[in-house]
């Protein structure tokens, strides 16, 4: 036994503390943080208050929430699904196609969700019965779904939905008390999601394989099953997500999985507060850190900022949460036994 | 004899616990020291801060009279002090030469040549060991044998061996101690921890012995019998009261046969295994490393998967069981309880509380559908903590911030929660603190009396003496042996268990 000695420490009341203050703080900080660039863009950029602006931020901000709600399901879990573009941006060129060759728009959705489904129970498997790491498997699951959309499903990258289908558009352009609905979707979708993870068995089952997946098994926690609705779960963010997008332009663009979207939805995800040694943050994270980095998207837009000078600053504040979160949730040699991502 | 290595006034603290006091340590050239105490004694700690993996928190280490501080294991290799794990420390999938070289190789390698030489090195030190062979490939004894020669190829004066003896039959262990005597006469120094004190006292010139951190006997062997250490290591009554009931206590009688397992066998660690479990009494299984204990109790409770093949078959109740997976042996009522505490036992971001929720909504098919009521959560912890005397400052603590032994009893809480019919101890006193282990093993019986058929493995033998009410004993993947406590003696059940 050569940690015997380690074992008997008691536990350090003074460090708990202060790491207990540390992630209300890190999770007000960037509610903060928002909060404050919120008001200094309106301030000082003149466009950023304008009604059209403020159309564009808040959809975006929904899609990207919406996205970043599937990642945060799946990365407390200890995984990462990097196939949420892709399946957002074919999903809905399959409803559209087939709604232009005639399908009715709704029966063409419900197949459109049945695809994201299918494609999440094949990744799911790979993942929990095959056992390929999420990252591999979600990577080449990606490839092959936009293959599918480019190469078979559709023959054009952009998809245009077919007249006549304002109930659809009402889900991008409409607004229910003011508030666009592509808000109150995205509002739902993370109480319903909230509840699902904080007041549910399964949930917390979420939770608890994320932590430690080995002690998850030999608990009796059905793991592989739960991994597999994680993925479903994640796919129908990405629907959603598809769904708005597609009714606010009325139409579907795949060149969008070739963007930078996923590392956006990477990092609100990070930024929020959900560690990647899986088993920490919630709902809430992900809310704060969609605010803060649809707030910093939308005002380098308006600052005319390049697209690639924007991807650089991206990829820093990235590589910056990914260190922070490195630091404050180390990984251990016995985690990284576990098999992380 | 001038001091080699020496060490006065030590204490190395972690976090402000100490885990060995103002230690005055001294190690002759060419002495054989043995090093004594119990589990958490600080003996592995101390020679951890003599090869250089620890530093002092205070005090002072001299190497050949030089007051030096050791940062990294490879500061102290350059000064001649190797240290040989109780974990193997070598790359299985290189071979036997490799290993010995690796970390001084030349910039071009040639194998044929590292052959050649690693050949006469080995002769050189008497080992038989094909130095092409792979190490994975190899007994635990030449896996020693290769780490000494690596130990001596670094030239080292003072090698430190941690429990050298654990998993090595005796023709091994007879080996073994030629082997020291060799290089005792090459004026290598020698440390080993052991808890074989018959070992200690036959090859040992020196013994010191530790207790709870500090050094409390520490001369030549010749003023040593096994009374006179067995007092300075315990230095208590306390062991007495744990272990010392073994004959003095009526076994309990075997209830209804829960589980029976026949020739069960798993790839090449579980080999055709027969046995059978009864209900309202602990069976102890004893085995050395190696010996499959672990892997058929996981085998039985799903968390290992038997061959498809020619697996042999588990009745659970009467009836034929094939688990593939723990949750369905759970909802049966079979848990296991493992010895791995930090990496497969409890959940590290969850506090007392949820931990044993998590077991409570998993032992039912679709717990995962509940609401989940912290009220109910709270009231479980509260049930529990009191049964097991879980004691925790804060009873939001993490359990990863709790004591081994409180940490252990949050992990049977998880498992016990779960009503279980059949419940496997792995180990469970393994790096828990003296007092928790009475409070455990007082548990372990309190089961058994409410008429549930308990499973205890352990490879400490008075433990498994002191509660089991049948003994059986694993060798090479197989329980060859079944033992009442009343007749079994310590000599007679590792008789059964080396090979």
């Amino acid at each position: 036994m050569s940690d015997t000695t380690a074992d008997k420490l008691p536990p350090n009341g003074a460090e708990q503390k202060s790491r207990k203050s540390f992630v209300f703080t890190q999770e007000l900080i960037v509610a903060i943080a928002a909060a404050v660039l919120f008001v200094f863009f309106s301030l000082t950029l003149d466009n950023f208050l304008l009604p059209g602006n403020l159309v564009t931020l808040v959809r975006n901000v929904a899609v990207l929430g919406l996205l970043s709600l599937g990642m945060a399901v799946v990365v407390i879990g200890r995984g990462v699904d990097l196939s949420l573009v892709a399946v957002m941006a074919v999903s809905l060129t399959v409803a559209i196609v087939l709604a232009n060759e005639g399908m009715g728009f709704a029966e063409a959705l419900l197949v459109g969700l049945g695809f994201v489904v299918l494609v999440a129970v094949v990744l799911g498997f790979l993942v929990a019965y095959v056992e390929i790491p999420s990252i591999f498997a979600t990577l080449a699951v990606a490839s092959i779904v936009y293959g599918l959309g480019r190469g078979v499903i559709a023959d054009l990258d952009v998809n245009n939905i077919p007249n006549g289908l304002d109930w659809f558009l009402f889900l991008g352009r409409g607004a229910i008390f003011g508030i666009p609905v592509s808000i109150w979707i995205f509002a739902l979708t993370a109480l319903v999601l909230y509840l699902f993870l904080r007041w549910t068995g399964i949930g917390r089952f979420i939770y608890a394989l994320g932590d430690n997946l080995q002690t998850a098994r030999i608990t009796g926690i059905p793991v592989r099953p739960i991994i597999v609705l994680q993925y479903v779960i994640s796919g129908v963010m990405a629907f959603l997500a598809g769904a708005v997008t597609a009714a606010s332009v009325a139409s579907m663009n795949m060149r969008i999985v070739n963007s930078t979207v996923i590392y956006d939805v990477l990092l609100v995800v990070v930024l929020g507060g959900i560690g990647l040694t899986g088993g920490r943050g919630g709902v809430r994270n992900v809310v704060v850190g969609t605010a803060l980095i649809g707030l910093l998207l939308n005002a380098m837009t308006i600052m005319d900022i390049s697209y690639t000078v924007q991807n650089l600053i991206k990829s820093a504040v990235l590589l910056l949460a990914l260190v922070v979160d490195a630091l404050l949730n180390p990984r251990d040699e016995q985690t990284a036994q576990q098999g992380d991502i | 004899m001038k001091p080699i290595v020496e060490m006065r006034g030590a204490t190395k603290s972690f976090r402000g616990i100490p885990a060995f006091q103002d230690v005055d340590f001294e190690l002759g050239a060419g002495e054989v020291h043995a090093l004594l105490g119990e589990n958490g004694a600080g003996k592995s700690t101390l020679t951890k801060v003599i090869a250089g993996v620890h530093t002092l928190t205070s005090g002072s280490l001299f190497v050949n009279g030089e007051e030096i501080v050791l940062h990294t294991p490879s500061e102290a290799l350059a000064r001649g002090i190797a240290m040989v794990y109780q974990e193997n420390s070598l790359v299985p999938s290189m071979t036997v030469a490799q290993n010995i070289y690796l970390g001084s190789e030349k910039a071009l390698n040639r194998l044929r040549g590292i052959y050649i030489a690693a050949q006469q090195f080995l002769q050189s030190l008497n080992f038989h060991v094909d130095p092409s062979a792979l190490v994975g490939s190899l007994g635990a004894a030449q896996k020693q044998m290769v780490e000494i020669a690596r130990a001596v190829h670094h030239k080292a004066k003072v090698i430190v061996f941690d429990e050298p003896t654990a998993t090595l039959t005796p023709e091994e262990k007879n080996y073994f101690f030629n082997l020291i005597q060799n290089l005792k006469e090459q004026g290598v120094s020698i440390i080993f921890i052991s808890h074989a004190l018959e070992e200690a006292l036959q090859i040992a010139d020196r013994i010191t012995i530790l207790r709870d951190g500090k050094l409390v006997a520490s001369d030549v062997t010749a003023n040593f019998d096994r009374e006179k250490i067995i007092r300075a290591m315990v230095g208590r009554e306390l062991t007495g009261e744990i272990y010392g009931q073994a004959k003095s206590r009526v076994p309990r009688k075997r209830g209804r046969k829960v589980l029976s397992v026949e020739n069960l066998s798993m790839g090449s660690i579980v080999r055709n295994t027969s046995f059978s479990i009864f209900a309202g009494q602990v069976t102890g299984i004893f085995g050395l490393v190696g010996s499959g204990r672990t892997e058929t109790l996981k085998v039985v409770s799903g968390v290992l998967k038997r061959d498809f093949f020619h697996g042999g078959e588990v009745k659970f109740e009467g009836k034929a069981v094939r688990f593939r997976v723990p949750a369905p042996a759970v909802r049966k009522g079979i848990v296991y309880v493992t010895e791995e505490r930090k990496a497969e036992g409890f959940f590290e971001t969850m506090g007392i509380a949820e931990n044993i929720y998590m077991g409570d909504m998993s032992k039912i098919r679709g717990g995962g559908l509940t609401v989940v009521s912290m009220a109910h959560a709270v009231e479980l912890a509260e049930q529990w903590r009191k049964r097991l005397n879980i004691r925790a400052i804060d009873p939001n603590a993490k359990v990863i911030e709790l004591s081994g032994g409180n940490q252990q009893k949050v992990v049977i809480a998880k498992a016990l929660v779960q009503q279980p019919k059949l419940v496997i101890f792995d180990e469970p006193t393994r790096g828990v603190d003296v007092g928790a282990i009475a409070e455990i093993h007082h548990f372990i019986n309190e089961l058994a009396d409410q008429g549930i058929a308990v499973v205890m493995i352990s490879s400490y033998l008075p433990e498994v003496l002191a509660v089991s009410d049948r003994i059986l004993v694993a060798r090479q993947g197989k329980i060859v042996e079944e033992m009442e406590p009343q007749n079994a003696t310590e000599e007679a059940i590792m008789y059964a268990a080396v090979h």
